[in-house]
């Protein structure tokens, strides 16, 4: 590969959701790594689930099927895909069973949310199971998905080119994402509303795409950060790279 | 029945805000609109899951 000179700024940074802005990307390569956040990157997911008792309102595979969206922390470093984790629970009613009454084997493996509700229980009615969790990867299901509505869009440069005319009217000029104003700040566009007619008023401004800078919006289901979740992506691109490698050099 | 755990169409958790969301815009006088913002649930695709949610568990439960 050419020098690639890559330039990283977070404009926006959270636990669960951050904005990434990165330079020096084709296309090709920022699509690739935001096909690898959605599909490459493996999750816990309750997989399989063994009723004792379920005298509650919903069928076995309705309560399973809830289990399974359930987000559950996960330590990439500790586990590999296909390791199972043995979860349970065992609420009575009158109650409502929660993600956090779940309890798990494992203390790193454990709901990432605890007020899901998983259901509404009455007087008699009992909820019992034990279930296994499997690390697995969002390609074989899309409840192991770490990465919520991942995309990216083209960094925006904004330039002024002279006053308004003085009969125009003042017309709204709607942008979303982050741009780079004229001074070389990168702001979001949301600071000022999406409309650039705020920020700059009785200006004429020109938008154009920067060639090779994405601005990524990344959020996780609280499985892990979103800093682990792309340095993963960008792991499993690696590893697969390195593979071909070795196999092309045989 | 009960809420979905997670919206059906981005994959984000809602289930978790539903019943702050329930006491706050059902049963208390609050805007809908602005309990959602302040839940942080910001898309459109995840804000109809819990505008558009009913209960129905004690509508099934006499006939178990």
């Amino acid at each position: 590969m050419t020098e690639a000179d890559f330039d990283v700024e977070y404009v926006e940074r959270d636990d669960r959701s951050a904005r990434v802005l990165i330079r020096g990307l084709t296309p090709a390569f920022a699509n690739g790594i935001r096909r690898a956040m959605i599909a490459d990157v493996p999750t816990f997911s309750i997989d399989t689930v063994r009723f004792v008792e379920n005298s509650s309102v919903m069928f076995d595979e309705m309560i399973g099927l809830r289990l399974g969206l359930v987000p559950l922390t996960t330590p990439l470093d500790e586990f590999e895909i296909g390791d199972t984790v043995t979860l349970a629970l065992d609420v009575e009613g009158p109650a409502t069973a929660y993600s956090g009454d779940i309890e798990s084997a494992e203390a790193m493996v454990e709901p990432a949310d605890e007020n899901v509700p998983i259901v509404e229980l009455k007087e008699g009615q009992r909820l019992e199971f034990e279930a296994d969790a499997v690390l697995e990867a969002g390609k074989e299901h899309a409840k192991h998905q770490g990465g919520v509505s991942v995309g990216y869009r083209h960094l925006q440069r904004v330039s002024v080119e002279g006053d308004r005319g003085e009969f125009d009217d003042e017309e709204p000029r709607i942008l979303r994402g982050v741009i780079e104003t004229p001074e070389g700040e990168v702001v979001a566009t949301d600071e000022f509303g999406n409309d650039l007619s705020e920020r700059y008023p009785g200006k004429e401004v020109r938008v154009e795409d920067v060639p090779g800078a994405f601005v990524f919006h990344i959020e996780t289901d609280g499985s892990f950060t979103v800093e682990e979740l792309l340095l993963r992506a960008i792991d499993s691109i690696e590893e697969r790279a390195d593979e071909l490698r070795t196999k092309v050099a045989v | 029945m009960m809420i979905p755990v997670r919206c059906f169409t981005c994959g984000n958790v809602v289930g978790e805000h539903w019943e702050e969301f329930k006491e706050r815009a059902r049963e208390g006088e609050e805007d809908p609109g602005e309990v959602l913002d302040d839940l942080g649930v910001n898309r459109h695709c995840c804000r109809r899951m819990l505008v558009s949610h009913r209960d129905l568990v004690d509508v099934v439960s006499p006939y178990q």
